[in-house]
C-alpha cells in the first residue's frame, strides 16, 4: 500500500514538473517578446542579451502612440469586431434555416463547408482585382465585409451544431403562443445557444484580429491592421526590434485580455469543433 | 365553412427560411463563385506584367506551369514544412495531452496559459521568433553558446541551413497547443472501463494505447490533422515574418510564390493558372482525406 | 371556446402517409382525447391543428373558420407540450406571461393575470423561481398555467403526464379535468395511456395507423367496440382472445378448440344465425370472469378452471388458467385463489362477451 502510494506520488510530482517546464518553454518566447518591449534601445542591442530588463520603461510605446502607429491597433479592433458581428447574425439566423428547416438538403450544407477550405492565396487576387473595381480597396467597408465572408462558413456549420441541441418544443411553444418566428429567433434561439454564440464568436474574433494577408493586399494607408503594421518595422538591412516587439505587444494585449475571461469558451470551442465538425 | 378573416400566411412567412439564408449564400457566391470564374476566365488569357491580352490563348499559361522550376520547388518546400511540422506537431501534442489527462492541480491554469500561443497572429509569432533567433541578441544563440563553450555566430533567418529548423520551430512552437488541446478532450473521451478491463488483463501500455486509445481518439486526430494540413499547405505569415521566403527562394511556399508571381511581378493570368492548381490540388487532397475519414468511422 | 372540425386530412412525411384520410367533428367545451399507439398518427393530427404542420390535403376549421394558412400566433390556440418546453432562463412568472408579452399585452394587465392562472394552478409561491428549482410536478402546471393565462378557444395537450411517475400522473390527471370543467374550453388531449384516455374524455378518438378507428364515448368503446383493435386496446388488464368456432343446432354455442363448448343466449343466438358454422374470435374481458356462485343467472356458464399464474394486485386477484387451450386472464376477488394448480368454479358472462369474425376482425355482436 505505501508502495504504490510512493509511486504514485513521485508520478504526480514528475508529471507537475514537467507539466511546469513544458509551460514555461511554451511562455518564453511571448515573455521574451514583453521584455524586449520593455528595455530601451541600449538594451536591446546590448551584447550579451540580458534576460530581464533593467527598468521596465515604455519609451518604445510613446514612440509608437507619438507616431500615430498605435492606432493600427484601434483599426484591428473595428475591423475584427465589426465583422465578427456581421458574421455572427448572418450566420446564425442561415445556421437556423439549415438546421431547423433542412433548407438546400446536403447540397447547400456541403458546400458552405467547402468554403471554408478555400485556400485565400487562390482567391486574393481576383478579390483584389474586385475592390479595385468597387473602389473598396483600402476601405473599412472592404476589409469587413472580407473577413465577415470568409468567417461565414465557420460560423454557420458551429451554430448549426449549436442550434440543432436547442429542444425544438421551445421554439414551438413560442410560436403557438404568439411569436413570429423572427421573435422566436429573437426571444428563444439566441438566449437558448448563448454559450455557443460565444465560442464561436471568439473563435470569429481572433481570427479576424490576426489576420495577415487579405488586410496585407486589400490596404494601403488608411485601414492598416497591427498584422501588417509590424511588418513594416522589418527592414532590409536591420529591424526596429524596438518598433517590432512594442507593436506586437499592444496587437497581442487585447485578445489575452480577452482569452483570460473567455478562455473556458475558447477551450471548449477548440476542441467542441473538433468533435462536432 | 367561412374563409377566416385572420391574417393569413404571407410571402415572408412561407419563404423564411429562405430568406434566412439568402445573405448567406451571396456573399459566399461572391468569395466562392466569382474568384473562381474570374480566374477560370484570366487563365487562359495572356496578362502578364508587360502587355494586357485578353484574348484567349489556349493553355499556354498552364503548360508554362510544368516548366516553372521555381513553382515545384516551392510546393517541395510546402510538402518538406507540411511533412516535418505536422507529425511533430501531432506527436508533441498527444504526450502534452497524455500528461495532462488525469488528474493535475492547477490544471486550468497550465490550460489557459498553453491557449496562448495559439491566440497571437502567426505575424507576431515569426517576429517573436526572429527575436529569439537572432544572431547576437537572441537568446537561443547565448544558450546554445553556454552548452557549447563559446559564442556562436548562427544566422537563423539567413543561412540555408538553419532556416528550416527555424521556421519549424516557430511553428511548431505555434500550434502544438492546438493539437494539445483537441487530442485532451478526443482522450478524456475515451471509455475508461475499456481502460480498466485492459489494465486488469495485463496490457501493457503500448498495447492498451494502440488497441483501444488510438482507434477511439481517431476521429478527432483525424479533424486536427485535416484542419492543421490545409493550414500548412497554406503557410505564408510566418514565414513571410522570419525569412520573406528567403534566402533567395529557399524558404518560399506556395502561397509566398503565388504572391509575389501576382503581387509583385504581375503575372495576372499566369498567377490565375497558378491559383487554380492551388485549387485542384487542395480539392484533390481534402477528397480523398474525407473519404478516407468517412471509411475509417 | 369554440368547436373543431376537419374534414378528409391527409399529412405525408416524405413517402410515409402519417395520417389518412380523417374527419372529425368535436363540439365547442368538449374534452376529447385522441389516443392510439406510438406512430398512429395522433401527434401529427395535433400538430397540424395548431398549425405546427401544414395539412397535405384536407381542410381544419376553427370556430367556423378555416385555419389552413393561419400562422400558429394567430389561431388563438394554446399548448401544453410533454417536454414542459419551459425556457430556463426566464422565471416562472416570465414563462407564464411570455405569450401575453408577445402579444404586446399592456404590462397592467399582465400580472393579475398570470396572478390568476398561477393560483388556479396552486404555484403562486413559485413565481419566482427558475425552472431548474422545480419538480416534474411542478414544471407541468407552470406548463398548464402558460396556456391557461392566454384564455385560448381552443387548448392542445401533447401527451402532457407521459413524464412524470405514475402517482403523479393520477393525480395530475384529476387535476386536468377539474381545469376542464372549471374552464369549459374545448381541449384535445393526446396520448397513449388508454386509463388517461378512459377517465379524461368526453370522447375518445383511437387512432390507428393514420386513420380513425372508432370516436365515441369511453364507455360507449368499452362497452361496444367495433373492432378487435378498439376491444383489445381499451381496458387493463386487456381482453382475453380466444379462436373459436360458432355450432349448434338450434341454439348457436361457441365451440372452443379442447372440444367444449359456451352456450350463447338466446337473443344473441339469434342474430348470429348466418354465421353457424363459420370460424369466429370469442373476446371476453376478465371482469366477466368471475367464481361461480351457487346459482348461476341468465346467460353464465360454468367452467372449472385449473389456475396456472395467480397475480393479487390488494383489491382484486388476476388468476390465469386455459379455456379452448388459450391462456385467458380471469379478474377475481381477493382471496378466490391463492395459489397456482388450484381448481376454481367460474362463470363466464356470455351476455358481455365479444364476437369478432376472424377475417375482418370487425366485431359483430
Amino acid at each position: 500500500m505505501n508502495s504504490l502510494h510512493g509511486r504514485q506520488r513521485l508520478r504526480l510530482v514528475l508529471r507537475l514538473t514537467a507539466a511546469v517546464a513544458i509551460t514555461l518553454f511554451f511562455l518564453f518566447p511571448i515573455y521574451w517578446l514583453f521584455m524586449i518591449s520593455f528595455k530601451t534601445p541600449d538594451e536591446i542591442f546590448s551584447f550579451p542579451p540580458k534576460w530581464y530588463p533593467g527598468q521596465i520603461q515604455f519609451g518604445n510605446y510613446a514612440v509608437l502612440f507619438k507616431d500615430g502607429d498605435a492606432a493600427t491597433v484601434g483599426n484591428s479592433l473595428v475591423v475584427a469586431g465589426a465583422s465578427t458581428l456581421l458574421a455572427m447574425f448572418v450566420g446564425t439566423i442561415c445556421a437556423y434555416s439549415l438546421a431547423r428547416f433542412k433548407t438546400g438538403g446536403e447540397h447547400l450544407a456541403n458546400w458552405i463547408i467547402s468554403q471554408r477550405m478555400v485556400p485565400p492565396i487562390a482567391v486574393v487576387f481576383p478579390i483584389f482585382l474586385l475592390y479595385v473595381w468597387l473602389g473598396w480597396v483600402d476601405t473599412y467597408v472592404g476589409v469587413v465585409l472580407l473577413y465577415t465572408a470568409f468567417n461565414l462558413p465557420y460560423v454557420i456549420w458551429m451554430m448549426r451544431g449549436y442550434i440543432l441541441d436547442i429542444p425544438l418544443a421551445l421554439e414551438e411553444s413560442a410560436l403557438v403562443d404568439g411569436c413570429t418566428r423572427w421573435q422566436v429567433i429573437w426571444k428563444v434561439v439566441f438566449p437558448m445557444a448563448r454559450a455557443g454564440l460565444f465560442a464561436t464568436a471568439i473563435f470569429t474574433f481572433v481570427f479576424a484580429w490576426n489576420e495577415f494577408l487579405f488586410a496585407l493586399v486589400l490596404t494601403r494607408t488608411e485601414v492598416v491592421t497591427y498584422t501588417v503594421q509590424v511588418t513594416h518595422y522589418f527592414g532590409g538591412q536591420s529591424n526596429f526590434w524596438a518598433k517590432i516587439s512594442a507593436m506586437s505587444v499592444l496587437g497581442t494585449l487585447p485578445i489575452f485580455v480577452v482569452v483570460a475571461f473567455m478562455q473556458r469558451y475558447l477551450v471548449r470551442g477548440i476542441s467542441l469543433g473538433a468533435v462536432k465538425g | 365553412m367561412a374563409a377566416s378573416a385572420r391574417p393569413q400566411a404571407g410571402f415572408a412567412d412561407r419563404n423564411f427560411k429562405y430568406l434566412l439564408v439568402a445573405p448567406s449564400i451571396f456573399v459566399l457566391l461572391l468569395i466562392g463563385v466569382f474568384p473562381l470564374v474570374y480566374l477560370l476566365v484570366v487563365s487562359f488569357q495572356g496578362i502578364t506584367m508587360t502587355e494586357v491580352d485578353t484574348s484567349f490563348v489556349g493553355v499556354r499559361n498552364f503548360a508554362h506551369l510544368f516548366h516553372d522550376r521555381r513553382l515545384w520547388e516551392a510546393l517541395l518546400h510546402t510538402l518538406i514544412f507540411t511533412a516535418i511540422a505536422l507529425p511533430l506537431e501531432l506527436i508533441l501534442g498527444l504526450a502534452m495531452a497524455q500528461l495532462f489527462l488525469d488528474r493535475l492541480p492547477g490544471r486550468p491554469i497550465f490550460i489557459a496559459l498553453l491557449v496562448l500561443p495559439v491566440v497571437v497572429s502567426p505575424i507576431v509569432s515569426g517576429a517573436t521568433w526572429s527575436l529569439m533567433f537572432d544572431n547576437r541578441f537572441g537568446p537561443i544563440n547565448q544558450v546554445i553558446g553556454w552548452l557549447t563553450g563559446g559564442p556562436r555566430t548562427l544566422l537563423w533567418t539567413i543561412n540555408p541551413d538553419l532556416v528550416y529548423p527555424a521556421i519549424i520551430v516557430a511553428e511548431v512552437w505555434q500550434w502544438t497547443p492546438f493539437m494539445f488541446l483537441l487530442l485532451l478532450a478526443a482522450l478524456a473521451n475515451v471509455d475508461k472501463s475499456q481502460l480498466e478491463a485492459a489494465a486488469i488483463d495485463g496490457a501493457g501500455w503500448w498495447r492498451t494505447f494502440s488497441r483501444i486509445v488510438l482507434p477511439a481518439i481517431w476521429p478527432v486526430m483525424a479533424v486536427a490533422i485535416l484542419i492543421r494540413g490545409l493550414d500548412l499547405f497554406r503557410l505564408f505569415d510566418i514565414v513571410w515574418a522570419l525569412t520573406k521566403g528567403g534566402p533567395g527562394t529557399m524558404t518560399e511556399t506556395i502561397s509566398i510564390f503565388t504572391y509575389v508571381k501576382g503581387f509583385q511581378q504581375f503575372e495576372t493570368s499566369y498567377t490565375a493558372a497558378v491559383a487554380l492548381l492551388i485549387i485542384v490540388l487542395l480539392s484533390v487532397v481534402v477528397f480523398a482525406a474525407l473519404k478516407r475519414v468517412q471509411l475509417a468511422r | 371556446m369554440a368547436d373543431l372540425k376537419i374534414t378528409g386530412l391527409h399529412k405525408y412525411y416524405g413517402s410515409v402517409h402519417a395520417v389518412k384520410g380523417v374527419d372529425l367533428e368535436i363540439p365547442a367545451g368538449e374534452f376529447t382525447v385522441l389516443v392510439g399507439q406510438s406512430g398512429c398518427g395522433k401527434s401529427t393530427l395535433l400538430r397540424t391543428i395548431a398549425g405546427l404542420e401544414d395539412a397535405d390535403q384536407g381542410s381544419i376549421e376553427i370556430g367556423g373558420e378555416l385555419m389552413n394558412h393561419v400562422l400558429p400566433r394567430d389561431r388563438d390556440i394554446a399548448m401544453v407540450f410533454q417536454n414542459y418546453a419551459l425556457y430556463p432562463y426566464m422565471t416562472v412568472f416570465d414563462n407564464i406571461a411570455f405569450g401575453l408579452r408577445a402579444r404586446r399585452t399592456p404590462a397592467a394587465e399582465i400580472e393579475p393575470k398570470v396572478r390568476r392562472a398561477a393560483r388556479m394552478l396552486a404555484i403562486e409561491p413559485l413565481l419566482d423561481r427558475y425552472p431548474r428549482q422545480l419538480s416534474g410536478g411542478q414544471l407541468q402546471r407552470v406548463a398548464i398555467g402558460r396556456a391557461v393565462v392566454r384564455n385560448a378557444r381552443l387548448y392542445l395537450f401533447d401527451e402532457p403526464l407521459s413524464n412524470l411517475d405514475a402517482q403523479l400522473r393520477d393525480e395530475m390527471r384529476g387535476e386536468i379535468k377539474r381545469l376542464h370543467q372549471e374552464l369549459g374550453k374545448t381541449m384535445i388531449y393526446v396520448t397513449h395511456d388508454q386509463i388517461e384516455a378512459m377517465t379524461m374524455a368526453d370522447r375518445i378518438v383511437l387512432l390507428r395507423d393514420g386513420h380513425i378507428e372508432q370516436a365515441g364515448a369511453p364507455l360507449d368503446l368499452y362497452e361496444r367496440p367495433a373492432t378487435r383493435y378498439v376491444a383489445g386496446f381499451l381496458g387493463s388488464p386487456a381482453m382475453n382472445f380466444v379462436p373459436a368456432r360458432l355450432q349448434g343446432e338450434t341454439a348457436l354455442a361457441v365451440a372452443l378448440a379442447d372440444g367444449s363448448e359456451l352456450a350463447l343466449p338466446a337473443a344473441r343466438s339469434a342474430k348470429l344465425a348466418g354465421r353457424r358454422g363459420q370460424a369466429i374470435t370469442l373476446g371476453v374481458r376478465p371482469e366477466h370472469i368471475t367464481r361461480a356462485g351457487g346459482e348461476l343467472r341468465a346467460g353464465l356458464v360454468r367452467r372449472t378452471a385449473s389456475i396456472e399464474l395467480v397475480q393479487p394486485t390488494g383489491s382484486r386477484t388476476y388468476a390465469t388458467f386455459r379455456l379452448g387451450g388459450a391462456e385467458v386472464v380471469a379478474e377475481l376477488q381477493a382471496h378466490d385463489v391463492s395459489q397456482p394448480g388450484e381448481t376454481i368454479e367460474l362463470a363466464i358472462d356470455m351476455n358481455r362477451v365479444v364476437l369478432i369474425d376472424p377475417t375482418t376482425e370487425l366485431v359483430v355482436s
